[in-house]
C-alpha cells in the first residue's frame, strides 16, 4: 500500500464520517489556536525588544566602567589600585581588535533657551564619529554634526517639544542658547578668607591661644574652625558660580530614550563644542563635586584636563566581532563592562521562561483535544472491525491497518493545526488591533505585541501533529490487533 | 503436493474449557482441484478454511503451500501470501458498505503492488466479466444478494489468485443466484483455478466437486473422490 494509497483510503474515511470529524478537529483547532495565540504574545515582546535593540545597535556596543572595591565579600587586598578609566584607557581599548569607536559618557547639567522657553536638561558631549553609529543616527529630522568643532546640538523629541517646536523638521536649522553655571575653586578658596564681612583674622583673634594647653579646648577649637572652613568653601563654591553660555544650531531630533543602562542624554554637543562647559569649571550637580573629591581632582585646572576620568565609556565594535571577545578584553585590562547582548540573552531565557509557562497552558488544552481523537479512532475502529477483517482477508498485513489509521490521526492533526494556526494568529490580530488602538488613545506609540516567526509554526505544527499522532497510536495498534477471523465471523 | 495440512489442531480455550474446534486433521488439496469441505455447523469447516487460508493460526500442526510451510512464515509473509495467492468469497459478502462495487474490488489490489489506474481497470474489467457492467457505481446496499455475492467474487479473483477459498458462498442466495455462482466456480475452475469450497450442502459437493471432505467434531470422518481426477493437476 502506498503513502498515497493510504492518504486516499484515511481521508475518504474521514469525509465519510465528516461531521465527527470536524469536531474532532475542532478541539485540536481550538487547543493550538491558544497554543499560538499565547506564544505568540511572548514572540511579540521578544521580537519588539529584539529589533529595538537591532535598530539602536545595541548588540555591538560595550558599556565599560571603572573597577570599584566591594564594600563586602572581597577577597582583594587593600593594596589592590584598579586603573582609572581615563584618556590612555580610551586609547587602549581602541587597540582591542575588532573595536570601531571609543566615547566616553561626558554628562552635565544644562539650561536651554528658545525664544521664551528656558529649559533645564542636561547635555552630554559626543565625537562626530559617535553620531554615525546606529545608535545616534537613527534620527527623526536632521542630520548629525558637520565637525567636532561645529556649534550643532542634537537634542531630544521630548526637549524639541519643551522648547515649543511642532515638529521635529520646524526645530531644524534653529539656535538654540546652551548654558551652563558653573563654581570655581578660586570663589571657595575666596571665601574660606573673607565671608559675610568676617575675615579669617576676625575669627583667630576669638581663640584664646594660652588655653590651647587644655587638649579639651584645643579639640574643640580646631573642630569649630574646620568646620567653618568646610562651610565657608561650599558656601563660596556653589553660591558664587558663573554661567557659561554658547549659541547652537540645532541639526538633529532624535527619539527621546532613557532606559535602564542606556542613558542618552536630551542635549548632544560636539566633543570640542562641549569642552567650553566641562572644563570652565565643576558643574552644579552635587555628584561632580563628590566625584572630584574622591578622585583627588577638585583642586585640579583645567589645564589637567588629560587627566580627566569618565565614569562611563561606549565602545562601538564590529558586529561581526562576538561580544564576548571585546568583553574579555576589556575586563582583562581592569574595567567592568555592561553588554546589551548579554542582557538580551538573560531576557531570552526569561522569555523561555515565559513561552514555556504559556506553553504548557496551551499544552493541557491540546491533552484534552487529544482525548478527543483518541475517542473517536477508537469509536471508529469499533465501527470497522469488519472492514479490518477484510482488508486482513485480502492480504493487508499489521503495519498497512496500523498506518491506516496513524495517517487518519495525522490529517485530523495537520488539519486542525494548520486552522488552528490561521484562528491564533486571527486573535493576535484582533487583540493587537485592540491594544494599538488604546495605545494611540494613550498616547503611547502603537506597538504589535505579537508576532507570528517561523520557529513558532513549525513548534506549533510539530506539537500539534505530534499529539495528534501519540494520541492516534492507541487507536491503530488496537485495530493492527483486530483478529480477522473474529471480524469476519457470520453473526 | 500443492496444499496440505497435517496434523492440523485448533483449540479455543473458553474459561475453563478448551474447545477443540479442529483436531489433528490432515487434508490435501491438489492444484486445479474442486475440493468441497462438508459438514453441519461446528464441524470445523471454516476453521479449517481459515488457517488454509492463511487467515488464522493453529495451535498445532502444520499448513503447507507448495512446500512451504505456513506456520513457518511471519505474519507479514503470511499477509504476502493471502495477497498475492489466495482469493477468498465468504457467506455474508463481507462488501464493505461504504465503497461502490468498484471500488469494493480495486481494494483487493491494494496490497498487490498495482497501481490506481491498473487497479480502476482490471476492477472494471472484471465486474464486466461477470455481468455487472452497469453497477460499477452502485454500493452493496443498492445491490441484490447475487449480485453482492458476484461482486465479492471479482474482489476474488481480480488478482488472479492460485487458489479461491470460498466459505458457503451461497448460503444467504435463493436457488436461481446459487446456480449462477456455482457456474462461475465451476468456469473458474477449468480455467485452472484450484478452489477449496466449505458447504454443509451434500448435494452441491456431490454434484460438482472432484473430492470431498466430511467433518464432523473437528475431525475428518471421510474422505470421497466424487470422479476420476481427469484434468486436474496433481
Amino acid at each position: 500500500m502506498t503513502v498515497r494509497d493510504l492518504i486516499a483510503v484515511s481521508t475518504g474515511n474521514m469525509w465519510r464520517m465528516k461531521f465527527r470529524a470536524m469536531l474532532t478537529m475542532t478541539g485540536v483547532l481550538i487547543a493550538i489556536a491558544a497554543f499560538v495565540s499565547m506564544i505568540s504574545f511572548g514572540a511579540g515582546n521578544q521580537q519588539y525588544i529584539e529589533d529595538q535593540f537591532n535598530k539602536l545597535g545595541l548588540f555591538s556596543t560595550l558599556q565599560v566602567y571603572p573597577k570599584e572595591r566591594e564594600k563586602e565579600n572581597s577577597n582583594e587586598p587593600d593594596t589592590v589600585v584598579f586603573p582609572p578609566l581615563d584618556k590612555a584607557a580610551l586609547e587602549r581599548f581602541t587597540a582591542i581588535p575588532g573595536v570601531n569607536l571609543v566615547y566616553p559618557y561626558d554628562a552635565f547639567s544644562v539650561k536651554v533657551q528658545y525664544g521664551d522657553s528656558l529649559v533645564d536638561s542636561k547635555g552630554q558631549a559626543l565625537p562626530t564619529a559617535a553620531t554615525r553609529t546606529k545608535l545616534f543616527s537613527v534620527l527623526e529630522a536632521g542630520t548629525g554634526f558637520e565637525s567636532d568643532s561645529s556649534k550643532q546640538a542634537i537634542i531630544s523629541s521630548e526637549l524639541m517639544k519643551e522648547l515649543g517646536f511642532d515638529t521635529a523638521r520646524s526645530a531644524i536649522g534653529k539656535r538654540i542658547v546652551v548654558s551652563v553655571r558653573v563654581s570655581t575653586i578660586d570663589s571657595g578658596l575666596a571665601h574660606i578668607l573673607v565671608d559675610k564681612g568676617e575675615t579669617l583674622l576676625d575669627r583667630l583673634k576669638k581663640i584664646h591661644f594660652d588655653s590651647l594647653f587644655y587638649s579639651k579646648y584645643r579639640g574643640k577649637v580646631i573642630r569649630a574652625e574646620a568646620n567653618e572652613v568646610a562651610r565657608r568653601f561650599v558656601n563660596g563654591f556653589l553660591n558664587a558660580r558663573k554661567t557659561v553660555s554658547d549659541t547652537l544650531t540645532i541639526c538633529g531630533v532624535r527619539e527621546h530614550v532613557r532606559a535602564g543602562r542606556l542613558r542618552i542624554e536630551p542635549v548632544i554637543i560636539p566633543f570640542e563644542t562641549a569642552a567650553l562647559f566641562s572644563t570652565s569649571g565643576l558643574g552644579e550637580s552635587p555628584t561632580e563635586i563628590f566625584s572630584a573629591l574622591t578622585s583627588g581632582k577638585l583642586f585640579s585646572t583645567p589645564e589637567d584636563a588629560g587627566e580627566k576620568t569618565f565614569s562611563r565609556v561606549t565602545i562601538d565594535f564590529d558586529p561581526k566581532v562576538p561580544y564576548t571577545a571585546i568583553r574579555d578584553s576589556v575586563e582583562k585590562l581592569g574595567f567592568r563592562t555592561f553588554s546589551f547582548a548579554a542582557e538580551f540573552e538573560e531576557i531570552q531565557r526569561a522569555f523561555l521562561y515565559f513561552d514555556l509557562a504559556l506553553g504548557a497552558i496551551g499544552l493541557i488544552a491540546l491533552i484534552t483535544a487529544s482525548l478527543g481523537i483518541v475517542n473517536t479512532m477508537v469509536m471508529s475502529v469499533n465501527e470497522r472491525k469488519r472492514e479490518i477483517g477484510v482488508l486482513k482477508s485480502l492480504g493487508a498485513d499489521e503495519s498497512e491497518i496500523r498506518w491506516l489509521f496513524l495517517v487518519e490521526a495525522g490529517v485530523i492533526g495537520v488539519l486542525g493545526t494548520s486552522a488552528g494556526i490561521a484562528a491564533g494568529w486571527g486573535i493576535t490580530r484582533i487583540v493587537s488591533a485592540i491594544a494599538q488602538h488604546y495605545m494611540e488613545q494613550e498616547g503611547i506609540p502603537p506597538i504589535d505585541l505579537f508576532a507570528l516567526p517561523l520557529w513558532l509554526i513549525s513548534i506549533a505544527m510539530a506539537v500539534g501533529v505530534g499529539v495528534s499522532l501519540l494520541a492516534g497510536f492507541y487507536p491503530a495498534a488496537r485495530a493492527a490487533r483486530v483478529d480477522p477471523v473474529a471480524a469476519l465471523r457470520n453473526e | 503436493m500443492y496444499l496440505r495440512s497435517i496434523n492440523l489442531c485448533r483449540h479455543y480455550k473458553r474459561g475453563t474449557y478448551i474447545v477443540k474446534a479442529l483436531d489433528d486433521v490432515s487434508a490435501e488439496a491438489h492444484r486445479g482441484e474442486f475440493l468441497s469441505i462438508v459438514g453441519s455447523s461446528g464441524s470445523g469447516k471454516t476453521t479449517l478454511l481459515n488457517l488454509l487460508a492463511g487467515l488464522d493460526t493453529p495451535t498445532s500442526g502444520v499448513v503447507e503451500f507448495n512446500g512451504a510451510s505456513l506456520t513457518g512464515m511471519s505474519r507479514r509473509e503470511r499477509s504476502a501470501y493471502r495477497a498475492h495467492k489466495v482469493g477468498m468469497v465468504f457467506q455474508s459478502f463481507n462488501l464493505i458498505s461504504h465503497y461502490t462495487a468498484l471500488q469494493n474490488v480495486e481494494t483487493a489490489l491494494l496490497f498487490n503492488d498495482t497501481s490506481p489506474k491498473q487497479r480502476k481497470m482490471l476492477a472494471a474489467s472484471m465486474l464486466e466479466q461477470l455481468g455487472l457492467a452497469d453497477r460499477l457505481t452502485h454500493r452493496p446496499a443498492d445491490l441484490s444478494g447475487g449480485e453482492q455475492q458476484r461482486v465479492a467474487l471479482a474482489r476474488a479473483i481480480v488478482k488472479k489468485p492460485e487458489i479461491l477459498f470460498a466459505d458457503e458462498p451461497t448460503g444467504n442466495l435463493d436457488f436461481e443466484n446459487t446456480s449462477q455462482i456455482i457456474s462461475l466456480l465451476k468456469s473458474l475452475n477449468s480455467d485452472g483455478l484450484t478452489i477449496v469450497l466449505v458447504t454443509h450442502n451434500l448435494e452441491m459437493a456431490n454434484t460438482h466437486s472432484h473430492r470431498i471432505i466430511k467433518m464432523r467434531w473437528g475431525k475428518i470422518s471421510e474422505e470421497d473422490d466424487m470422479h476420476s481426477h481427469e484434468g486436474t493437476k496433481q
